[in-house]
């Protein structure tokens, strides 16, 4: 298949073959093409010296051929424990099944890093772990790959997290937190989040809307199936009555950290935050799934990835497995996104899993594509002009 | 020969010409080429400038708090330059050791501390309501009021520091001979004292406001996501919501803002002499 390919292009662009001037480079990449494929280099390696012989161009030429020996897939995450969990989760099956090594990378997949990347023409990931805010962000962007559902299987997963170019990883909620020792009676949804009268006290939500509208929305008296659309003005009008008492968080961290030191009382936080809370202050701290969002953790191909499309979707796939994705739940709390696994849960770790069907019961589907779409101003997506207008209310 | 010299002087501040030119220079002439060609070419992200109420409201908070900290910071620091230049020699190195102290800390861990003395059931607040003073636990952290003390706790040090090297240079038999001539201590401070130490009080003032402008971790973390200065949105801009032009945008409107409250400044006073090049 790759032969064809390349006599068809040598013969179509001959120059490129002939030309006096690129010969050495070409050479050199030939040589190091070759010492790829026999295994004597490493891919980063080869891509290096292809980027210091300033021949990038004429490696597009070859790209069937490097796609095809492509020997690693480098996975970028947050770092730290993900790391080594990454590698036993999903990295050492996809290599035994594949021999392809799985590079995990903790340097965090920033978005802006991801497109400063693709403008430089300088891709060295393969696949991305973020969330659903950064793919639609990415996604408009234009630096992000379709996911190939012919590879990844689209029933192994929420229906609603398989983006056009994203599709989940695992799931995790935004679910009320509460200090049982602070409130006179268990909150038992956003109204109660939002009533200053029978819980009176500091709140917190994060500074950015995705995940906090759809509470804004079920506290204003919106049931769970007519979240979306949601009305802007209305959300950020709730927001608007508490915001006094809201104290607003950025990071993870900085969720549990508001609960340590007792400055709020309630909280819209990731569920793994408060599962951390509940463990470390022996169940002072807990929550409840009535009324949260469920939302996932996404898997982004960015464009030109060195590996290629193909390597990366199959590398998607096999993380698709319900015992890989349990793997990685036991070791850093991540919810299984595929919905075979929830049923392998260990009994005494479901009440953490924001897939078990009694949970998922209880919560709410984050609806994706409503971000995305156009908001009839100023060109800006919902995603973008909420953001706009979260960020401007909390700070007025 | 006097040609000859200065071109060796030429050359050997060459290497230097070059790093700005490269690491400097370059990058920012790119900031200011992204401002006007993305999303589209053109001056569209400066008109959000005029346009856009949100960051109307960051640049009247970050204004706000500049003059605010700046003020409380130049008065607070010209007292302790003040007392530092007058104690004996055993005093002003505990002084000056105790001020420096504090700056070699990191923000982050300055911030947290903050944090931890203010919170509702911080020391400061329980040793209020314990002495009868208050009822209810004071808002003094994650607010404005939090963001003004830990700015003004960091740039203490860039206050004292210039004003407390330009009251060195003053001759204290001036204040002596004016009480001599009949001046009351009151009047010998303000007719001369205070006079010849404008060079220190000018030198602080443009040290903290510019350092103030872009501030970033410190109102992000004591202002509980409620008070967004520029460089937090510029960091939004560029991180979360990948608008890279709007980030480019305000960065460079921060630039320039700092070099217009230079020229300002240089209007009115010689800024080679507040700084000691002349």
């Amino acid at each position: 298949m790759s032969l064809i390919k390349t006599l068809y292009e040598k013969d179509l662009y001959p120059e490129i073959e002939d030309s006096a001037e690129s010969d050495f480079a070409r050479d050199c990449i030939q040589i190091a093409s070759e010492r790829l494929a026999k295994g004597e280099i490493d891919r980063r390696t080869f891509m290096k010296a292809i980027a210091f012989l300033g021949a990038a161009p004429a490696v597009m030429t070859l790209g069937g051929k490097t796609a095809q020996a492509a020997e690693e897939v480098v996975v970028v995450n947050w770092g730290g424990p993900a790391v080594e969990a990454y590698t036993q989760a999903f990295g050492v099956p996809f290599e035994k099944a594949t021999g392809v090594k799985v590079v995990i990378d903790g340097t965090g997949p920033l978005g802006s890093k991801i497109k400063a990347m693709v403008d430089a023409n300088a891709v060295t990931w393969d696949v991305c772990d973020t969330g659903t805010g950064t793919t639609l962000v990415l996604e408009k962007q234009g630096v992000l790959q379709k996911i190939d559902y012919g590879i990844v299987d689209k029933s192994k997963m929420q229906e609603k997290f398989a983006y056009e170019y994203g599709c989940a990883n695992y799931m995790f909620s935004f679910i009320l937190a509460y200090n049982k020792t602070k409130v006179p009676s268990a909150p038992t949804g956003w109204a109660d989040f939002w009533d200053l009268e029978k819980f009176p006290g500091y709140r917190t939500l994060r500074k950015q809307p995705n995940g906090m509208l759809e509470a804004c929305m079920m506290a204003a008296g919106k049931d769970k199936d007519s979240i979306y659309p949601i009305d802007l003005d209305l959300a950020i009008g709730k927001l608007k009555e508490i915001k006094d008492y809201v104290i607003a968080w950025g990071s993870g961290s900085q969720s549990q950290e508001l609960f340590r030191t007792g400055e709020v009382i309630m909280g819209d936080i990731w569920h793994t935050r408060a599962n951390l809370l509940n463990q470390e202050t022996n169940g002072d701290v807990t929550w409840t799934w009535e009324q949260g969002i469920v939302t996932a953790g996404m898997w982004n191909v960015p464009n030109n990835n060195p590996a290629g499309t193909k390597t990366a979707m199959e590398f998607i796939a096999s993380a698709q497995d319900p015992e890989q994705q349990l793997v990685l739940f036991n070791a850093m709390g991540n919810g299984p996104a595929n919905p075979a696994a929830a049923a392998q849960v260990p009994d005494d770790k479901k009440y953490i899993d924001p897939g078990q069907p009694e949970n998922l019961a209880k919560q709410v589907l984050q609806n994706g594509p409503w971000y995305q779409e156009d908001s009839g101003v100023r060109n800006l997506t919902n995603d973008e002009l909420s953001r706009e207008m979260w960020l401007d209310a909390l700070s007025s | 020969m006097h040609a000859s010299l200065s071109r060796v002087y030429w050359l050997l501040i060459a290497p230097a010409v070059l790093l700005m030119l490269v690491f400097y220079i370059y990058p920012l002439v790119q900031v200011l080429w992204i401002s006007v060609t993305d999303p589209v070419p053109g001056f569209g992200n400066y008109m959000e400038l005029i346009d856009r109420p949100l960051i109307h409201r960051i640049w009247i908070t970050t204004l706000r708090i500049c003059v605010i900290t700046t003020s409380i910071t130049v008065i607070a620091g010209y007292a302790v330059a003040y007392a530092m230049a007058q104690v004996g020699e055993r005093q002003r190195t505990w002084m000056m050791f105790c001020l420096l102290l504090t700056f070699w800390l990191s923000v982050l861990i300055r911030a947290f501390a903050w944090v931890m003395l203010l919170r509702t059931q911080g020391i400061v607040n329980t040793g209020l309501q314990e002495m009868g003073l208050i009822d209810e636990p004071l808002r003094l952290v994650r607010n404005e009021f939090g963001v003004i003390v830990g700015m003004v706790h960091f740039m203490l040090p860039l206050a004292v520091l210039p004003i407390y090297s330009n009251m060195t240079g003053i001759e204290a038999r001036l204040v002596s001979a004016a009480r001599g001539l009949g001046a009351s201590p009151f009047e010998a401070f303000f007719n001369i004292y205070l006079p010849l130490s404008k060079p220190g009080i000018i030198a602080a003032t443009i040290l903290v406001f510019v350092f103030s402008l872009g501030f970033f971790i410190t109102p992000a973390l004591l202002g509980g996501g409620k008070v967004v200065m520029i460089s937090e949105y510029i960091q939004v801009s560029f991180e979360e919501t990948l608008r890279w032009g709007q980030a480019t945008m305000l960065a460079s409107t921060l630039l320039f803002s700092v070099l217009l409250s230079l020229a300002l400044v240089a209007r009115f006073v010689d800024l080679k002499k507040v700084f000691g090049a002349r």
